[in-house]
């Protein structure tokens, strides 16, 4: 049983890699760079987070956002430890950029990256105040278990492993988010607030998917590192967001 | 970042004609790092002409051996194995980072599973530490072996997984499929396909009652036996996958040597591929970075911290010379073959060649 075809072919056919060795140069590449924006999203969103914690209105709210901050946190360690197989200097990772740091309320950058980090555009946007964060950590919560699960399918298998294993915890973000929204729209100023804030971020998130047709998928998906385009996943993602956001009477 | 630390060879065992079995012993010290899970491989590194060269090699130990084993099967043209199955001998001592890998799952004593494992060729070896392991430490589970090789004489550990058998009565069943070799009945000569597995689930094998299933073979083995267990209901959670070295070159190509010309000019001309194309663009040799530079001539080159950390724009330089400002990721023997962060990286020279694809 000796017989071997080029790596890219047996990727291409739904092939698993489980060692740093075994990857090419191109896929080593797209992986680490895949994985440092995971990680850096994680710690940006993780560290805007932590802020919103003394804005929390009770107890539970306390609870749920600490706890928020404290998975997303761990979620970034158990990618970054990956990452280290490859050589990355974790210690120095987690420390190489100020996560809290984010651009004023107006700028309008788009989808595009931003400054030293590789966090998704989405997060370089502050927050205001808790009914602005809930909203945020709806909306955004729903995209992070759209993208974990098309991420669990990775064909890097200790990756996907770890996205499998986070997928459940960011699932429960999102939960905690919606019980923590339909609080907020239980009175009238509540809800004209969380609708301001819905406005706001509804299309940022939105962004976050990237482009329909992105030339990068294709190179992704040869790899067997993506298997959804962008805009299947938007779709999905709107379809979940829509159906919550209606049923709160927070869109038509 | 992992270190290398020594080990001893106690022992070097010919397994069959072209394999051996290699017994390792940690430093009284080392022996904490070199606890190993099943399953698990060892990265070794050794000089060959001046030229380091890194292999990695799957454990066949089972955790209640107490030792460290490594089985070898010499590759055609391949330096590594084959300076190992020739030139080593008890005595020597062998430079391997601590226990990587994740082609495992979790010990649960109380909890009775049905485990299916299949090997191609000298894929047995981390499939037999799995063995060994959840035989001894889950005493209500059970294994089942698909274990592929051209002929009786190339079956690595045959003895061994007899033994195996004997000691742990009704719970080890092995299937061997030969290439090249005929048997009492048929469907157990040739190679694993589709086909073969589709058999082998009909009347020998109930994949319904499997928990996990491990491959770890060369790749269009691992392709077929994946698809066919996916067809059969197993989810993509329930199969592990060990892609063993073959896509490994036998011999690191040495860094072409630059000539040193008067480089005197205030830029640099790259040639940068990326992705089999080649772009051909000048940027000033100081003040901005060949990453940058590529970047602004619109390749999709990777990155990520652009602090010389994660090394995601990792390249490799096949002429000129460059300087990094910081390097916390590559190793020495990285750099010495030619390997550049680029977000870290100025011209020296008037020209470059650097590749993303090597």
């Amino acid at each position: 049983m000796s017989e071997t075809m080029p790596i890219e072919e047996y990727l291409q056919q739904g092939g698993m890699l489980s060692s740093p060795d075994n990857v090419p140069p191109r896929y080593r590449g797209e992986l680490l760079r895949l994985t440092a924006s995971f990680v850096d999203s994680e710690l940006a969103g993780s560290a805007g987070f932590a802020d919103i914690i003394n804005d929390a209105p009770g107890i539970q709210e306390r609870i749920s956002a600490a706890r928020i901050v404290l998975e997303k946190t761990d979620h970034a360690g158990q990618v970054l430890k990956i990452m280290e197989t490859f050589g990355v200097d974790g210690g120095r990772y987690a420390a190489h950029h100020p996560w809290a740091a984010r651009l004023a309320r107006d700028a309008d950058i788009g989808a595009a990256r931003h400054g030293g980090d590789m966090r998704l555009a989405v997060f370089h946007y502050p927050l205001e105040g808790w009914e602005d964060a809930v909203v945020m950590n709806v909306l955004m919560g729903a995209a992070s278990v759209v993208q974990l699960k098309e991420l669990s399918r990775i064909s890097y298998q200790p990756l996907a492993e770890t996205f499998r294993a986070i997928l459940p915890r960011e699932r429960r973000h999102a939960e905690l988010g919606a019980a923590g929204l339909a609080r907020i729209v239980a009175d009238d100023e509540g809800r004209a607030t969380a609708q301001t804030s819905v406005a706001y971020w509804y299309p940022r998130v939105a962004a976050s998917f990237g482009h329909a047709g992105s030339a990068r998928f294709e190179t992704l998906s040869r790899f067997g590192l993506r298997h959804q385009p962008n805009e299947t996943l938007l779709a999905e993602w709107r379809a979940d967001v829509d159906a919550q956001l209606s049923a709160l009477g927070l869109i038509r | 970042m992992a270190r290398f630390h020594p080990l001893t060879v106690t022992d070097v065992r010919r397994e069959t004609r072209d394999a051996v079995v290699v017994t390792l012993a940690p430093a009284e010290e080392d022996r904490g790092i070199f606890d190993f899970t099943q399953g698990q491989y060892l990265t070794f590194r050794h000089k060959f002409d001046d030229e380091e060269l890194r292999r990695s090699y799957s454990i066949c130990a089972g955790k209640d051996e107490g030792v460290l084993k490594v089985g070898i099967k010499r590759v055609d043209g391949g330096c590594f194995s084959t300076w190992i199955n020739e030139n080593l001998k008890a005595g020597d001592t062998l430079e391997a980072m601590p226990p990587m890998g994740a082609f495992f799952t979790a010990i649960e004593p109380d909890i009775a599973k049905h485990y299916l494992g299949f090997a191609g060729g000298s894929g047995i070896t981390p499939v037999l530490s799995i063995i060994k392991t959840v035989l001894a430490r889950e005493p209500r589970s059970v294994f089942t072996l698909v274990y592929a090789n051209r002929q009786i004489s190339s079956i690595m550990f045959r003895e061994e997984l007899d033994d195996l058998k004997n000691l742990y009565l009704g719970r080890l069943s092995v299937l061997h499929i030969l290439e090249s070799e005929a048997q009492e009945i048929d469907l157990f000569t040739g190679r694993i396909d589709a086909e073969k597995c589709k058999a082998l689930f009909k009347s020998w094998i109930d994949i319904k009652s499997v928990a996990t299933a491990f491959i770890c073979g060369p790749e269009p083995m691992m392709l077929a036996i994946a698809a066919a267990l996916r067809e059969h209901g197993m989810r993509d959670d329930q199969i592990k996958f060990e892609l063993f070295a073959s896509a490994q070159p036998g011999r690191a190509r040495l860094k072409v040597e630059s000539a040193a010309a008067a480089d005197q000019g205030a830029s640099c001309e790259a040639t940068v591929t990326l992705d089999g194309a080649t772009r051909i663009f000048k940027f000033p040799k100081h003040g901005k970075s060949l990453l940058d530079a590529a970047l602004e001539n619109t390749m999709d080159v990777p990155y990520a911290c652009k602090a010389g950390v994660c090394s995601t724009c990792r390249a490799k330089v096949l002429e000129g010379e460059v300087e990094m400002e910081a390097n916390h990721a590559l190793e020495d023997y990285e750099v010495r073959q030619g390997y550049v962060l680029t977000c870290q990286c100025y011209p020296l020279t008037d020209r470059i060649v650097v590749s993303y694809d090597q």
